[in-house]
């Protein structure tokens, strides 16, 4: 959490994952490009080199938030993911680069104009034109690329920012497009196709995998309207919650901090991360991918910070847990369940 | 259970979390690296058939020759040898030659592309007629349906490789229209050659109704002709269809 804008934030584990990650980049690049070149000229070699990596490093990204869901273990990478996801944009700009500095070269027909007359109509097929897929994804990716910083996060506000953001599937999908109706079309290697159909199957696998693993409690009606029964008190362990989906509602976390139960939203304000998998540190709610905090009594982050989350009305009977899924709005002081 | 916690901005992951995401830091450079190998090596080499089918003598890498300048329906120099060489121009443009230069004797220079049985003469100036020639003889091999590939006579021979496909329509669309070359590159051999200069029916550069055709796999046909020991496919726009 940061109260003012930098650049990035550094600490050693992001100089690491950077480190790791460039590292990765610049040997497949070499790799690729001298020790398995198969006769091609240097500058094709560059385009599909340049191309494939930016396909690879996009499946990562988009792989990175369903592991994190499955496996807890894996969220330190959602929370640097950003760096990942502007490296992939530099990358596929140099692959457009190298395109235009040897395709559309060299022609009396300016490159840029000659990019946009040399392709057939879209109706045509076989043949349908594959650059535009390429171009389209490329600009998505400049602008989340450009947009991958907390002051768009606060200048377009969350849900605004998360929509744009989400056009990374789309980007993808027309990445794959770009693939399928261009190289694929006349490949006699099954290489690139084996990478194509291994990088989204896997993507589809891993998103049904994390959408199916539901770790929601089933919100039970109590018999007092609108009261929806959570449990037993005992089954909520310490600096952890139980997530409710009441039905049409917001989802809840509720939290235990000590003798203290509380509910709050369940995502979280800075980009909709999932509170309720978070943890209860120094007092507070920590988003688990970005670490964001909110105090469970009031939804509110500590100061200086300014963000605040809904909070929710609990009651105790007996021994069971009791829910309002109704919000209080962001901010609003509910004395914690002694429980 | 691991009850270990790491928020993004802590300076240090916890131990066993630390061993985990350096276990995975080593797996991804290991494997980009294997995917680099995988992906490189698999990667298809251009044309093969280009250098196996019909090759002939080597021509030398820069060159002074001379021969018959024929223009229709691109600007061949065919050799004394016997070798018929494309001619262009640079970067994604035709040989540009006076219409007079048609059918005399002319001494052109400039470097030479060359893959197999196709070269090319890249001109340094436009070629110098010497005298009147004679064309080489043309000799009628019938109607043909073809199946190949359009593209452009100088990346086929070697200025771009693999210079063929559907990933270089666009290159091949743009050499096109700055007049280089037509070629259809045959699927299977022809006459022991595995390309041929692409005409009209009216034996002009390649009609403009095929352009949307460039870089796909075509069924073509139309009458095929020797000329001296160069094959040209007088392609009829109607039969051309995708198989």
């Amino acid at each position: 959490m940061s109260v003012r804008y930098t650049p990035v934030s550094w600490t050693p584990f992001k100089w690491w994952f950077d480190a790791a990650l460039l590292a990765g980049v610049a040997l497949y690049l070499w790799v690729f490009t001298w020790l398995a070149r198969g006769g091609l000229d240097e500058a094709t070699v560059a385009i599909r080199a340049r191309g494939t990596l930016a396909f690879i490093l996009l499946t990562l990204a988009l792989a990175i938030g369903p592991l994190a869901r499955l496996d807890r273990r894996f969220l330190p990478l959602l929370y640097n993911r950003r760096h990942l996801g502007v490296i992939t944009a530099l990358v596929a700009a140099s692959h457009a680069m190298a395109v235009l500095d040897w395709h559309f070269a060299y022609s009396p027909t300016p490159p840029w104009l000659a990019v946009l007359v040399s392709e057939p109509g879209v109706t045509q097929w076989p043949g349908t034109p594959f650059i535009p897929f390429g171009i389209m994804a490329l600009l998505i990716l400049a602008v989340l690329a450009a947009t991958s910083h907390d002051f768009w996060l606060a200048f377009l506000g969350p849900p605004l920012w998360k929509a744009i953001h989400m056009s990374l599937y789309l980007a993808y999908a027309l990445v794959v497009a770009h693939v399928a109706f261009g190289q694929l079309q006349a490949a006699t290697q099954p290489g690139l196709a084996v990478l194509v159909a291994l990088g989204a199957g896997g993507l589809i696998f891993l998103h049904l995998a994390a959408a199916l693993r539901g770790e929601a409690w089933t919100a039970i009606a109590a018999p007092e309207a609108p009261w929806l029964i959570v449990g037993h008190a005992r089954d909520i362990a310490d600096g952890r919650a139980v997530v409710m989906r009441p039905a049409g509602a917001e989802a809840v976390a509720v939290f235990r901090n000590g003798q203290a139960l509380s509910a709050i939203s369940h995502l979280c304000a800075h980009q909709n991360g999932p509170l309720g998998e978070g943890r209860v540190l120094d007092g507070c709610v920590t988003c688990p991918w970005h670490g964001f905090q909110y105090r469970l009594e009031d939804g509110r982050a500590p100061p200086p910070f300014t963000e605040k989350v809904a909070t929710y009305r609990l009651r105790l009977m007996g021994d069971q847990v009791w829910l309002d899924p109704r919000p209080n709005p962001p901010g609003t002081y509910v004395e914690p369940l002694r429980a | 259970m691991n009850d270990e916690f790491f928020i993004g901005w802590q300076k240090r992951p916890p131990p066993r979390l630390g061993r985990f995401l350096a276990m995975v830091a080593g797996g991804l450079v290991l494997g980009m690296a294997a995917l680099g190998l995988a992906l490189g090596s698999a990667d298809e080499p251009g044309g093969p058939d280009f250098a196996a089918i019909g090759a002939g003598a080597a021509l030398p890498d820069t060159a002074e020759m001379s021969g018959v300048v024929t223009l229709l329906p691109y600007p061949v120099l065919h050799r004394a040898d016997g070798r018929p060489v494309l001619l262009g121009g640079d970067g994604k443009r035709g040989a540009g030659i006076p219409p007079g230069l048609d059918g005399q004797v002319a001494t052109a220079r400039g470097y030479v592309q060359q893959r197999g049985s196709i070269g090319m003469l890249v001109l340094d100036a436009p070629p110098v007629a010497e005298r009147p020639g004679t064309p080489p003889p043309v000799q009628a091999l019938g109607r043909w349906r073809i199946t190949g590939e359009i593209c452009d006579g100088k990346c086929a021979a070697g200025s771009m490789v693999a210079g063929t496909g559907l990933a270089h329509r666009a290159c091949a669309t743009l050499c096109l229209s700055g007049e280089l070359p037509a070629i259809l590159v045959s699927a299977a051999p022809v006459f022991g050659q595995s390309f041929m200069l692409l005409a009209g029916p009216d034996g002009g550069p390649l009609p403009e109704t095929l352009r949307p055709l460039i870089g796909l796999r075509v069924s073509m046909e139309g009458a095929l002709e020797w000329r001296g020991n160069l094959l040209v496919f007088r392609a009829d726009p109607a039969a051309a269809r995708t198989p």
